[in-house]
């Protein structure tokens, strides 16, 4: 049986504004990323640095399966025999549309399951680092709703 | 833990040039302003997210060392930082060499306690006398070990032609040999060692650096070698274990790319810390008294009934129901007084995070 075996990468874009990194801070970039900026900026990399070679072995396999702007988390599937190439173009990404960002990989794992518990405990991380820095009450603020959606559309994702 | 060994601070001293300034009290002179003290704590929150626990300071000099004109400017900057537990800092001293310091630049037993303000002493060779110098002579273990090579990658062409034996010699003496991943992307490198032209930034130095550190890899055959930053700005700052991906693809396998950031730089730091003892002693040896000192000699085995551990107050005695305890007060009081010659005072790994 040959099956075909994937990585699920999880991904942070650590957005950076004036050379400073924010951290912890909401994204306010005027063009808001997007999974297909992500994907074009992600192609760009992959011929920069590997050549048509290397986007040949990578391109079909690689989707941006999901994206949120808020906490700027992307999760994108690769298969598993080329997975370095697309995780190193990952990291030699400078920027996404003209805007500068750091990509920092959380995660990678072999199946759906993992990758979205992974996704909803990161989560969990980046509200309560904006809740430290907000210093509101705990039920005023819309992060219970965003993280209850947020959950439902990561388990909704599909291989 | 991972490590980043090279967090490059440049700091123009402002030239006061008074004649009581000279000497090692230069450190006075030496300010750092608000902003730029918030400018490094934010690039050090960034790092601690990205997963780093391990922060190494590191200072570049060119070409010599002259403690009467160069000033250790990371004593006061660690002391301004803000303490954060579990992350460590430490100061580095990485000194250029080329043509002009194949005579000798500094690294001499009278500057010994210059040298003594940084944990790790790095050297950047750029011709083949200084890289045979650094890598033969001063890469055996003494006062000035300098524990790190860190070759100059993103040059057009790599200055010298790495010999296996070389290189052999130097990680088979404790030394270890430094990647900086800010050359893989292009990116700015620190400005004192672009003025030396040890370095290059841009698309060119891009490729430079693929090549050369491909080519060190398989020298170095996968030991002794680590991996570093050496980002100037926050941008280029990368997590480690994509580091180590963007090595396995040069060619090294998994795991010695996973040793390369956290065994590797571990045992060179505890290494480096042995600058401070005699000739790398680390641990505390046990006095074994040879049988014919001062003792019967019909006792047999003598090896157990003499081993002595210098900070237990009790003596080892092997059961021999015919023993008198005259023999045992003897050798605990020779002993006693024997175990200071080669101790070395181990300094906490606790004193870093204060220093």
């Amino acid at each position: 049986m040959v099956r075909f075996k994937n990585r699920w990468i999880l991904v942070e874009f650590i957005p950076i504004v004036h050379g400073d990194s924010q951290l912890g801070k909401q994204s306010t970039s005027s063009p808001p990323l997007d999974g297909k900026t992500i994907w074009a900026a992600l192609k760009q990399s992959v011929l920069t640095n590997f050549g048509d070679t290397g986007w040949g072995a990578v391109g079909l396999s690689l989707t941006v399966k999901y994206f949120s702007p808020t906490t700027n988390l992307c999760i994108i599937r690769v298969a598993r025999d080329q997975h370095k190439i697309a995780w190193g173009a990952l990291t030699l990404l400078t920027s996404v549309e003209g805007e500068k960002c750091i990509p920092n990989v959380i995660h990678i794992s072999g199946t759906i399951k993992h990758a979205q518990l992974a996704a909803i405990a990161h989560n969990r991380e980046i509200i309560a680092r904006y809740r430290a820095l907000a210093k509101t009450s705990v039920f005023d603020d819309g992060y219970e709703t965003f993280l209850e959606n947020s959950s439902r559309e990561i388990d909704a994702l599909q291989d | 833990m991972f490590f980043d060994l090279n967090v490059p601070i440049t700091k123009k001293i402002s030239a006061n040039t008074s004649k009581k300034g000279k000497g090692t009290g230069n450190e006075a002179l030496v300010s750092y302003s608000p902003a730029e003290i918030a400018a490094v704590e934010h690039r050090i929150d960034l790092q601690v997210h990205l997963g780093y626990t391990i922060l190494s300071f590191c200072q570049t000099i060119n070409k010599r060392v002259d403690p009467k004109v160069h000033v250790n400017v990371l004593n006061p900057l660690v002391a301004l930082l803000r303490k954060r537990p579990g992350i460590v800092y430490l100061k580095r001293l990485n000194i250029i060499l080329d043509q002009d310091s194949e005579k000798g630049f500094g690294l001499i037993n009278a500057n010994v306690t210059f040298f003594n303000s940084y944990d790790l002493l790095s050297l950047c060779p750029t011709t083949h006398n200084t890289f045979n110098q650094a890598c033969l002579t001063h890469s055996l273990p003494s006062n000035l070990t300098a524990h790190i090579i860190s070759l100059p990658s993103t040059l057009p062409r790599l200055p010298f032609h790495l010999k296996h034996t070389l290189i052999r010699t130097a990680i088979k003496n404790g030394a270890v040999f430094e990647i900086n991943y800010v050359g893989s992307l292009g990116a700015e490198q620190e400005p004192t060692l672009v003025d030396a032209n040890a370095a290059e930034s841009g698309p060119a130095a891009k490729r430079n650096w693929w090549a050369a550190t491909r080519e060190l890899i398989r020298v170095c055959k996968g030991k002794g070698l680590i991996l570093s930053g050496g980002c100037v700005v926050e941008c280029d700052l990368r997590a480690p274990r994509d580091i180590s991906n963007i090595i396995s693809i040069l060619g090294l396998a998994q795991d010695a790319t996973h040793e390369a950031s956290t065994k590797t730089p571990k045992s060179l730091i505890l290494r480096a810390e042995t600058r401070k003892t005699y000739r790398a002693v680390f641990s505390e040896p046990t006095v074994v008294l040879p049988e014919d000192s001062q003792i019967r000699s019909s006792v047999p085995g003598p090896v157990e009934q003499m081993e002595i551990d210098p900070d237990s107050s009790q003596v080892s005695v092997s059961k021999r129901p015919h023993e008198d305890s005259e023999p045992l007060n003897v050798p605990r009081q020779s002993a006693a007084a024997q175990p200071s010659k080669k101790k070395k005072k181990k300094p906490n790994k606790s004193d870093k995070s204060s220093s």
